[in-house]
């Protein structure tokens, strides 16, 4: 991962964390936000406009790799790139929870 | 035969939002939006009032399917195009959350949008104005008062008028987002 990269995704947007994560197997933006949707409770509504912009940009940067094509609809799936954003992210959000439940502190 | 009416509105670029209320209270007094046309002329045709949320996406090229079918999954009723800009509207009685009535769900896209509308809007201005507008207008200024000086001052002055206006707008909206 270049730093231009890890300038624009670490840390990530709500949305595109939840973008890329489900992304783990091969999903439509419709698809995708329908997912979100559901794992947070409703809490988390993808934009259409939203979902299509950060597919485009994800393709673009190589995050994720256009796959197939159904119904007009195009299916896209995280690649070794993406895979290594998403790591990055998460050890970031695990350090994150860790320290917050205080874990340094009871030392 | 429906009954229809034309309309003549003009929107700035950075008066999308007034544009979309301006759509949706149409809506509300029994007039849908049947289609565009350029530069400022709304066809609209009777309908029964309803609360119809209308939205707009700047894409600034020809829509592909792809993307028109993933407005589609999203309920989008797809209305047309005009310079750039892509009507949807969608019933609000058709949406369980309040959230199912934007098209751009976090300040990021938001500000894209903009971006992408200063980048192909604003700065080919910009050059038309500085590269033709302002060496015509001192050309005519030259030759002495004429029709043309005053074409030219209108057009400086329309120029200049849009400038401050969309700029400072879109300014502001920008600001609006990241304070969200």
């Amino acid at each position: 991962m270049d730093d231009k990269l890890r300038r624009i995704y670490v840390p990530m947007t709500e949305s595109g964390f939840y973008i890329l994560y489900c992304l783990q197997r091969p999903q439509h933006g419709y698809g995708v936000s329908q997912q979100v949707r559901q794992m947070t409770g409703g809490e988390v509504v993808i934009g259409a406009g939203t979902m299509y912009g950060s597919l485009s940009k994800m393709e673009k940067d190589g995050l994720i790799a256009f796959v197939a094509e159904e119904d007009k609809r195009r299916l896209y799936q995280i690649t070794a790139l993406g895979r290594e954003v998403l790591e990055t992210e998460l050890r970031r959000i695990e350090r994150l929870y860790k320290n917050s439940k205080g874990v340094y502190l009871d030392e | 035969m429906s009954e229809k009416k034309t309309w003549i509105r003009f929107f700035t670029i950075a008066d999308y939002e007034e544009e979309e209320s301006w759509l949706r209270n149409q809506h509300q007094k029994g007039w849908k939006l049947l289609r565009m046309t350029p530069p400022c002329f709304y066809v609209f045709e009777r309908c029964q009032p309803e609360d119809v949320v209308y939205r707009l996406d700047y894409k600034n090229s020809t829509e592909d399917s792809e993307y028109l079918q993933m407005f589609r999954d999203y309920g989008w009723e797809y209305c047309g195009q005009c310079f750039g800009w892509l009507y949807f509207r969608k019933s609000v009685s058709e949406m369980s959350l309040e959230q199912e009535g934007e098209i751009f769900s976090d300040d990021a896209s938001k500000v894209d949008m903009i971006d992408h509308i200063v980048k192909t809007r604003m700065l080919p201005l910009l050059i038309i104005f500085f590269a033709c507008v302002i060496p015509q207008f001192f050309r005519a200024l030259d030759r002495g008062v004429s029709g043309w000086l005053i074409f030219w001052v209108t057009m400086l002055a329309l120029y200049l008028y849009l400038f401050i206006h969309c700029g400072g707008k879109l300014r502001r909206l920008k600001a609006k987002y990241k304070n969200e």
